[in-house]
């Protein structure tokens, strides 16, 4: 049987977190407001009004463009794509077609050993054809054999972005999104949440025969709301499209609606594919250009990348790629622990065990804002140093950290005001290991038989004795003496 | 309408009509597809000028400088003082939902 | 002499020195109204009576009311020491495209017969700020498309106050009436192929087109976004100025607003115009239209009586010390026309897509099945036969397949249009012109029912207009005298960028320089018995 691959491009649509939509000054977000609340003459295409460009949709824009590698142009253009539907009211949309704000870049996304059915991991170097500026639509429901309309979201900014068809898995597809939901939380220019609409993502997918070079006709996949979903739809989508070719079939231009209660592609009549949409210059705006003193200042804070970041956490702190991969998954969980660290001047391995897995539980669990707990790096920084010095042990130092969380006290106040320093005071420890084997009779006798598992549980009486607070490997070694 | 051949067929026409949603009476119909091809021959003269390839397309008359030209507008939520004016402008409205008929079905097995 | 017919500065100094309150202007405005405008244009006219035939019909709306509550509030800021602004209890009309709040605003369509809008367009907002009196919208060709008022849905359209069995121009029809016949000494239009400077030569007033971009056309009802200017028409330059100076400038609303300061109109103009540079081009003196019997272009010159009263205002201008420069070349001006058909399609075209019955306006009633079927008959329904011209025009020339060869082409050539004046007004250049001077139209008035329905030929009865609006700049018509048939001959001036001063200042001159002429002391036809 002949092997094929598969040839995917990415469409996204990612909506921008400003406060205000990209043409007027209503709310950029109404996720929660009542049906038609969030209007103006402006985005519900009143007679007679007209569109003025928000420029921290632009400043976005270009910080995304940065990102990406892309090259932003000075000047750019708007035009109006027009066509008929209740959730467009002005009946066009205001969209750049010819002359976007940036094109080019590429992002080289690293696929974990997971999802690479070698299972070694490689690098997916994907290009982007362009990126550009454009108004949301409006929603409609349906209730009955009537829709209803609500244009909230009318005219939210939204930054549309294409790949090259660079993947080849439906799993490269599932990374893309992933790391491009991060970058955009890393740059704070999207809460880029799929489930909530605020990044959506249209797949293209061809398969060819493999280590060929043609482009195949390709179909179009459209309503999928998570990422899972997106895997699972281009999985079937290729299988399709290989069980048609195999029978000799022909593969044709269809637009797939993803249905995610069925978990099944089906086909649209798409009326647009043959719309022509008469795209023309926006004559009610002027020509969008972004000059070299512009660009200067908005990329005057540009982060370094999380990927780059990533890169740097291996090779400058000394990190597997596990650790530096979860601590930089967040902007702000990676800024803490650089300063952990900084605080901390000792190994910055011993910094991230501890963050990649309580610190991170907690933040987690209790929707915590890294930069802005209590449990500072410095907080954490002293608290290691704490354990290490012996004054605490791993348990109690394990448990301090929610103690600071909540009152905001430094570690060192706490063990001194609560007295949690570690018993391992040889005669203190002596006293309460005595104490638990002259309890125990039964056990002392099983273990003196030969069941030397039970050193763990005597262990276990010894810390609960002292309230968590001895020293655990001190007290395994005086009760072995004293047992024998 | 004389010697040059009508560009704008019936067909063509009807196309146009369905592009725009328009529904025609048929005498409008007539009407309008005879001043349309009257304007077409017009429109016509267009391709005798020789327009050289370097010469610009404008969009505006008016050329505009960076002095010249309005500031973009700064990222600030105002609310619109009376959103309820603005529902209250369509025909059919319910629960402050706009109301329209279905879309003709586009989703096929 | 009646309060009606004084000029708009001549009533705001009689209003802020009390020699007459507001409410009084306004009453004698209403009595002129009621004599000679008859009824107002509505959508189920009924056959046309007698009567009909010799009123004016400048209005759709007349806002009696709250005009009133306008005027008492001038009155009271009066009384108490206030300033009501420089428009104070001046009373004007509204060219019933641009969008006033709480009043029916309806671009003269069935589609937006019922629209009263939310908003107030940035224009009249700022007449109402500066103290101005409202009395209501006057009539336009339905959505602005035509010459001469008549394909307004809202009948009976507007006539001529001079001679009421002709038309009185278009778009701006009953601004132009309205001030003719005394209703109001100001309105507010809109230019977007000559529509105020044709209805204003037509109807014997001075209707000013703006540059581009220097009135925002916030609220304005879009036809050609690119092309339309909204501007003053009055009884004379003055007059003109102060209004320009109320609306002009940029506005927050409108991405092409220009942010160019406002010279104070009124102070230029008074100046010397000695030492101006007019000039007169050949290709303003031709007509060019197409024979559609023929398929072939046709040159006719321009009829003699216009010709002359342009020369006649150039000699004035002689006399005053400016330098007459002839043969000046615009040799792309017979262009104007399909570039226009070509441009203002395609924009109109997609201006119009949001009137589908679904969010305001007119929505079909009849049996609808489904969407598709509510925009057609609702649109098809509401829209007359010039909006759907335009809308099918457009959407051919700007389909994919066609787009290179019209669209792309008319926009090159409407940079040719431009290099015509910037080559004509360039200062290091041949002619050095501060301003060019021409006729306004091929023709005085032409009778109703005439031209209407050949759109080929009413769109030609702008060819003299429309260069200018392809280029953005400036142009004002006033009037140079009468015809033999008694009916107003309108003179144009167009200017560089930005120039509209100038542009008034010449037209002061001229109006000071001819004040004892004959032609002046005739009356329109409807004012003659009074």
């Amino acid at each position: 049987m002949a092997e094929y691959e598969a040839v995917i491009g990415l469409e996204t649509h990612i909506q921008l977190n400003t406060s205000s939509k990209v043409f007027c000054s209503c709310k950029a977000d109404s996720w929660e407001d009542p049906q038609n609340t969030n209007i103006c003459p402006v985005c519900t295409g009143l007679p007679g009004v007209l569109p003025v460009l928000n420029e921290e949709v632009v400043e976005k824009a270009v910080m995304l463009a940065e990102a990406m590698y892309a090259q932003v142009q000075p000047i750019s253009y708007f035009d109006r794509k027009n066509y008929f539907y209740p959730d467009l009211p002005k009946g066009y949309q205001i969209t750049q077609f010819d002359k976007p704000i940036a094109v080019g870049g590429h992002i080289d996304l690293p696929i974990p050993e997971t999802a690479d059915p070698e299972g070694k991991g490689y690098i997916r170097k994907v290009r982007i054809h362009k990126l550009h500026i454009e108004e949301d639509a409006g929603k409609t429901k349906n209730a009955h054999d009537q829709r209803l309309v609500d244009f909230n979201r009318c005219g939210v900014p939204l930054v549309e972005m294409v790949t090259e068809p660079d993947l080849r898995t439906a799993d490269e597809a599932a990374q893309y999104l992933i790391r491009l939901r991060q970058l955009l939380r890393w740059l704070g220019i999207s809460e880029a949440d799929m489930e909530k609409g605020n990044l959506r993502c249209d797949g293209n997918v061809s398969i060819r025969l493999k280590g060929s070079n043609v482009l195949n006709q390709k179909t179009e996949i459209k309503n999928v709301n998570s990422i899972d979903s997106l895997r699972d739809a281009i999985r079937k989508e290729i299988d399709r499209q290989i069980r048609e070719v195999e029978k000799g079939n022909e593969i044709h231009a269809w637009t797939l609606d993803w249905d995610e209660d069925s978990g099944v592609l089906r086909k649209m009549r798409s009326k647009e594919t043959e719309a022509d949409y008469r795209y023309f210059r926006e004559p009610d705006l002027l020509p969008l250009i972004v000059s070299s003193e512009w660009k200067s200042e908005i990329l005057k804070e540009f982060p370094e990348r999380p990927l780059d970041r990533r890169q740097r956490f291996c090779d400058q702190y000394d990190l597997p790629m596990y650790d530096a991969d979860i601590l930089t998954l967040e902007r702000g969980l990676s800024e803490y622990f650089e300063e952990a660290v900084k605080e901390y001047q000792g190994e910055p391995k011993k910094v991230s065990n501890w963050l990649m897995n309580d610190v991170l539980r907690m933040i987690k669990e209790q929707h915590l804002e890294p930069g802005a707990m209590r449990l500072t790096p410095a907080f954490l920084a002293e608290l290691l140093k704490l354990v290490d010095a012996g004054t605490i042990n791993i348990t109690t130092g394990k448990s301090l950290l929610q103690i600071v969380q909540d009152t905001g006290k430094s570690p060192g106040k706490l063990v001194e005001e609560q007295g949690l320093a570690q018993v391992n005071n040889d005669e203190q420890l002596g006293v309460i290991c005595s104490k638990v084997i002259s309890e125990h009779p039964e056990e002392v006798s099983a273990f003196r038989n030969g069941k030397e598992s039970l050193i763990g549980w005597f262990v276990g009486q010894v810390m609960r004795e002292s309230h968590g607070k001895a020293d655990a490997k001190m007290a395994k070694d005086i009760l072995t003496d004293l047992l024998k | 309408m004389a010697n040059s051949e009508q560009e704008i067929s019936r067909e063509t026409f009807n196309h146009l009509v369905e592009l725009a949603a328009l529904e025609l009476e048929e005498n409008e119909s007539d009407y309008l597809l005879t001043e349309l091809n009257n304007q077409i021959s017009a429109i016509r003269e267009l391709e005798a000028i020789d327009v050289d390839k370097g010469v610009p397309p404008a969009s505006h008359g008016v050329p505009y400088t960076p002095d010249s030209s309005p500031q973009l507008r700064k990222d600030d939520w105002i609310a619109c003082e009376d959103a309820d004016a603005i529902i209250q402008q369509s025909p059919v409205v319910e629960d402050r939902f706009i109301i329209v008929p279905d879309i003709p079905h586009t989703t096929l097995e | 002499m009646q309060l009606c017919d004084l000029s708009a500065v001549e009533i705001r100094n009689h209003i802020i020195s009390k020699q007459a309150s507001a409410v009084e202007v306004l009453e004698s405005c209403l009595q002129r109204i009621k004599q000679v405008d008859g009824r107002p244009g509505e959508l189920e006219s009924g056959p046309e009576t007698k009567e009909d035939t010799e009123r004016v019909h400048a209005f759709i709306t007349l806002t009696k009311d709250a005009a009133r509550a306008q005027a008492e509030m001038v009155d009271k800021m009066i009384a108490s020491g206030e300033d009501p602004g420089p428009l104070a209890g001046v009373p004007a009309t509204i060219k019933d495209v641009f969008c006033v709040k709480d009043t029916p605003s309806t671009v003269g369509s069935r589609i937006l017969a019922n629209f009263i809008s939310p908003y107030t367009a940035t224009p009249v907002a700022r007449m109402r700020s500066a103290g101005a009196v409202l009395l209501g919208k006057v009539n336009l060709d339905e959505f602005t498309y035509g010459s001469s008022t008549e394909s307004s849905a809202f009948q009976p359209s507007t006539r001529n106050p001079w001679n009421t069995s002709r038309v009185p121009g278009g778009s701006s029809g009953g601004s132009a009436a309205s001030v003719a016949a005394g209703e109001a000494p100001l309105s507010l239009g809109t230019d977007t192929a000559g529509s105020i400077r044709q209805p204003a030569a037509f109807c014997g007033v001075v209707g000013l087109k703006p540059t581009y971009g220097r009135v925002s056309r916030y609220g304005l009802i879009a036809f050609g976004s690119s092309l339309d200017c909204p501007g003053p028409l009055a009884k004379n330059a003055k007059d003109a100025a102060l209004l320009l100076r109320v609306i002009a400038g940029p506005d927050q609303r409108d991405a092409t607003g220009a942010n160019v300061p406002v010279p104070d109109y009124l102070e230029l103009l008074e100046k010397e115009i000695k030492g101006k540079r007019i000039g007169l081009s050949p290709d303003y003196f031709q007509i060019t239209f197409p024979d559609l019997e023929t398929g072939e272009y046709v040159q006719q010159p321009v009829p003699a009586e216009i010709q002359e009263a342009v020369l006649r205002t150039a000699d004035v201008y002689r006399s005053l010390g400016a330098e007459i420069i002839e043969d000046v070349p615009m040799p792309n001006t017979r262009y104007g026309i399909p570039v226009y058909f070509v441009i203002s399609r395609v924009e109109a075209a997609s201006n119009l897509h949001r009137f589908d019955g679904v969010k305001y306006g007119y929505r079909a009633d009849s049996e609808i099945v489904d969407l598709k079927m509510l925009y057609k008959k609702s649109r098809g329904e509401g829209f007359g036969p010039q909006p759907k011209l335009r809308i099918l025009m457009g959407m051919y020339v700007s389909a994919a397949q066609y787009s290179e060869q019209y669209y792309q082409k008319a926009l090159q050539v409407r940079t040719l249009i431009r290099r015509d004046f910037e080559r004509a007004f360039d200062l290091n250049g041949k002619y050095k012109l501060d301003a060019l001077l021409t006729p306004t139209t091929p023709s005085t008035a032409f009778p109703m029912k005439d031209v209407y329905g050949d759109t080929v030929l009413m769109q030609y009865a702008d060819q003299l207009a429309v260069p200018a609006n392809h280029a953005g700049i400036p142009g004002v018509s006033f009037p140079g005298g009468l015809d033999a048939d008694g009916l107003p001959i309108g003179v144009q001036l167009l200017g560089p960028d930005f120039t509209e001063g100038v542009l008034l200042q010449l037209t002061h001159a001229y109006e000071q320089a001819t004040l004892d002429d004959e032609w002046r002391t005739l009356r329109p036809a409807v004012l003659r018995e009074m």
